[in-house]
């Protein structure tokens, strides 16, 4: 219909006159005729045309906002120029992209390991801390003893500690730090189960005593069990930091960045080298190497493998690298006595179907293959990789003998966090095809997650990273999750804790974890190692751990 | 005024009824905040006291009197999780949304508003198609792909004339005016031009509705030359229409700058509503909802009240059917 009306309306002017136009137009009109209507739509021939017109208008406002902003950019620039030159040697300050952000401070209580990357070793320290290779240093305790049997350590500080806000920081505040989460049950209580008290002997000893002898007890002490807080001061935990560490939280805002400046009070050897670190949280990959690329970050960790060749084809420009970590892609199955899995052959059909070469080779390469429930950094570690070969054929007739095959599999489904992407899932499911498992992928939130297969039990096989270090203890107790019950592996597991030795301690986990590979209750998919990318000029950022342990007073910035 | 207050009380119990739906529905949710920050190596004894000491373990009539209560005094509650007032939380992210919302609705009317007048005055047919098509095409954009395009074109550092700022918001806020407008030009652009297309389409149909109509003709009849029967009868006949358009989509798009807030990284408000309900801050999220859905219904009731200022034909149904005719 309008269309029409435009036809018409062109052949109008090529015809009519502009002048006589006018005075028909006024009599006409008034009949609803629309084809007489049209007759004078344009009295002057030539007249101008307002769909160019208001093109024009459109193009130039765009052109105004394109260069308004180049003014601003420009002053930016300038800004920023400026403040470079009168730096010294290293830049003012560092900006470290991340990806998981914590949603508040409040280290006692709020599981997840963004709030130890960020808070442990920089904000808050520990009695002990740990170091690049996952072993136990002097932190807040320079040196310490333990007892024979076992059951009573002694630690003995440094001297002149303050904290950030000027309180001096001895002995009373240590122990203090760690009655308080056994009384209150705050995150990782569990640990010091069988810790009996804590005690400052003077101003600069602390003895702690032990119902059983532990063998994790100073590596747990290296985590949140460890931290020191201050006694006397009063702050709101979720927005506030008060620690010894080398930095304090200037600017907290929640899943989104956190602004390091250096603690101008700080007593020890790690004294920060950059002013100022900004961290920000990307939660969306693109955005995260765009971050890098613009330079709006110096540093990015995690990034993928793959996103990270352009970095990785660029060493002029960028650094990029895997670090080894604790990170175990863990493929649970549900082991308790009802389930479809609670079938070894089942179990071990899986483990023999999953090519995890290609899985690996799939995400870039920079995983390690992982056999069993140690990583390489833990207590116990063995090459387990041997234990389960890639062989489907062997799968294949493990689950013919326990009834199933590709013309009548078996149906399984697969539950795992949506953090996780849905590549492994469409990768597992096509693996496991050819064996006759018809394996249901469902990729939910993480809360639900938590709520079906964490805490309800209701699920056939999970798929999570399980990032903790030294957390074995999961395997020796039948209420985890995975429902895994073995009497072998929990009698080995606590004599392993309540070994007095490394090495005694080392080989009774060593043993346990053969026994749980061989019984196939999961399979390692791999371990992860993340992959770290940083601009030029960026030293000292610690490419190993650091999604759990980041220490950031080392890292400097020369432009 | 009579109006105003009906349209007032229908508000009051419009919001009532929404506060029982975001409540109940939310409950439905699988999870609590109370696993969630008692991760994966907590014993169940340790999820079971934190439940109690967050008070999650209560009847759901008692919560919801707790929380209507606390509504009523103008108490919208503290995020469980982040131990921040749901004001604050909420004037934080609606400090970055509100703004890329005003600039980009802004660009969108100054996109389609003069679009959408050329493509009903526009004589040839070939140049209506060109602007239908457009319309089709802006509308058609996916808003990830159109906010990539211009980040890979004029991003800092990636784009082919990378002058502006495509990662984050200025810590320091709207502290320093400049840089935080800046850091919100490419994604209004974004939304901008998304937002600009749909407005178009709603133009050209509003607009080319009326010039067809009687009431172009007679304005003609009297004068005026068709643009400007169309520009000064029609556009304003079709101006109680296009409010209401214009003021839905400024209400909607709140939450539907969210792509566009993750692509940029800028921590607005519908970034904010995804990760608490993903943490399963229930009290953070039944606040910020019914604060949106408050503001939703506000719009509608400011729409509601112009369109009667802007068309005088709708005091009396009479004479509505009249000129209609």
């Amino acid at each position: 219909m309008s269309q029409d009306n435009g036809a018409q309306d062109n052949g109008a002017h090529a015809g009519s006159g502009a002048t006589g136009a006018n005075g028909t137009e006024s009599t006409t009109a008034a009949t609803t005729d629309a084809s007489l209507a049209a007759r004078a739509k344009n009295p002057k021939k030539n007249g101008p045309k307002w769909w160019l017109i208001s093109l024009i208008a459109v193009i130039a406002a765009i052109a105004v906002v394109v260069g308004v902003t180049f003014a601003f950019s420009a002053n930016d620039e300038g800004q920023t120029d400026t403040s470079g030159a009168s730096g010294a040697k290293y830049a003012d300050s560092v900006t470290v992209g991340l990806k998981l952000a914590p949603t508040n401070l409040d280290i006692r209580t709020t599981a997840g390991s963004a709030l130890d990357q960020v808070l442990i070793g920089n904000v808050y320290e520990g009695i002990v801390a740990r170091d690049s290779k996952n072993q136990v240093a002097p932190a807040i305790a320079s040196s310490w003893e333990e007892s024979k049997d076992g059951l009573t350590y002694t630690f003995h500080l440094n001297k002149n500690m303050t904290f950030s806000n000027g309180d001096k920081l001895d002995a009373e505040d240590v122990a203090w730090s760690i009655n308080e989460l056994i009384a209150k049950q705050y995150h990782d209580a569990e640990a010091l189960a069988a810790v009996i008290k804590v005690e400052a002997k003077d101003a600069d000893t602390v003895v702690m005593t032990l119902k059983t002898p532990n063998s994790n007890l100073l590596w747990t002490l290296t985590g949140r069990a460890g931290l020191v807080f201050d006694k006397d001061a009063k702050y709101d935990l979720k927005t506030q930091a008060i620690g010894s560490g080398p930095y304090t939280v200037s600017k907290f805002v929640e899943n989104s960045s956190i602004t390091l400046k250096a603690n101008e009070k700080y007593w020890g050897n790690n004294k920060a080298k950059t002013p100022t670190v900004v961290i920000n949280y990307l939660a969306d990959d693109n955005a995260a190497v765009n971050a890098l690329k613009s330079g709006d970050v110096q540093v990015l960790a995690p990034i993928t493998e793959t996103l990270a060749e352009p970095f990785a084809s660029d060493p002029d420009k960028y650094t990029v690298k895997a670090g080894n970590g604790t990170d175990k892609y863990v493929l649970a199955f549900n082991n308790a006595s009802g389930s479809k899995l609670a079938d070894k052959r089942i179990r071990q059909a899986i483990r023999y179907a999953i090519n995890h070469k290609e899985i690996i080779a799939s995400r870039g390469g920079a995983d390690k293959a992982l056999g069993g429930p140690i990583p390489s950094l833990d207590p116990g570690y063995e090459d387990l990789t041997g234990l389960y070969p890639y062989d489907q054929a062997k799968a294949k007739s493990l689950m013919a003998e326990a009834g199933y095959s590709t013309d009548k599999p078996l149906e399984l489904s697969l539950t795992y966090a949506n953090i996780y992407g849905t590549e492994l899932g469409d990768q597992l499911r096509s693996q496991l095809k050819p064996i006759g498992i018809d394996l249901k992928v469902n990729v939910v939130e993480f809360s639900t997650w938590l709520q079906d297969v964490y805490t309800n039990h209701d699920f056939d096989i999970s798929l999570v990273d399980h990032n903790e270090s030294h957390d074995f203890y999961s395997w020796a107790d039948p209420t985890y999750y995975f429902g895994y019950d073995n009497k072998d592996v929990q009698k080995l597991y606590n004599e392993g804790v309540a070994a007095t030795s490394d090495k005694e301690r080392d080989a009774k986990f060593a043993e346990a974890a053969k026994l749980i590979s061989e019984d196939a209750p999961a399979d390692w998919l791999f371990n992860y190692r993340v992959t770290t990318a940083t601009a030029k000029g960026v030293e000292g950022f610690p490419f190993d751990l650091n999604q759990t342990v980041m220490p950031l007073y080392d890292v400097t910035y020369t432009k | 005024m009579r109006f105003v207050i009906h349209r007032l009380a229908l508000f009051v119990v419009a919001l009532f009824g929404l506060s029982i739906v975001i409540f109940a529905a939310l409950r439905i949710l699988p999870g609590d905040v109370a696993s969630v920050m008692a991760g994966v190596n907590a014993s169940p004894a340790r999820v079971a006291q934190l439940r109690e000491q967050l008070g999650l373990n209560r009847s759901l009539v008692e919560q919801y009197g707790d929380w209507m209560g606390a509504l009523v005094r103008g108490d919208f509650g503290t995020s469980i999780l982040t131990g921040r007032s749901v004001t604050a939380l909420v004037a934080s992210r609606a400090a970055i949304t509100f703004p890329l919302i005003i600039v980009g609705l802004l660009i969108a009317l100054a996109i389609g508003l003069p679009l959408g007048c050329a493509a009903v005055l526009a004589r040839s047919a070939r140049v209506r198609a060109l602007f239908h098509m457009m319309s089709i095409i802006g509308g058609a954009i996916p808003a990830l792909w159109g906010g990539l395009l211009l980040i890979l074109l004029f991003g800092r550092g990636v784009g082919l004339i990378g002058i502006l700022p495509s990662q984050g918001f200025p810590l320091d806020g709207w502290a320093m005016p400049g840089r935080a407008l800046l850091s919100l030009v490419l994604p209004a652009l974004s939304v901008g031009i998304i937002v600009g297309a749909s407005i178009m389409r709603y133009t050209r149909a509003a607009l080319g509705g009326f010039a067809d109509s009687g009431y172009v003709d007679m304005a003609r009849s009297c004068g005026m030359t068709r643009t400007q029967a169309v520009l000064r009868v029609g556009l304003r006949l079709a101006t109680p229409q296009l409010v209401s358009v214009i003021g839905l989509t400024f209400a909607s798009m709140i939450t539907g700058v969210m792509v566009i807030e993750n692509l940029f990284a800028l921590p607005g408000i519908g970034n904010g509503l995804v990760t608490d309900v993903g943490n399963r801050d229930l009290i953070a999220v039944q606040s910020e909802l019914f604060l949106l859905a408050a503001f939703f219904l506000g719009i509608g009731l400011i729409v509601d009240v112009l369109h009667r200022v802007l068309d005088p034909r709708m005091k009396t149904a009479t004479s509505l059917s009249e000129v209609s005719q």
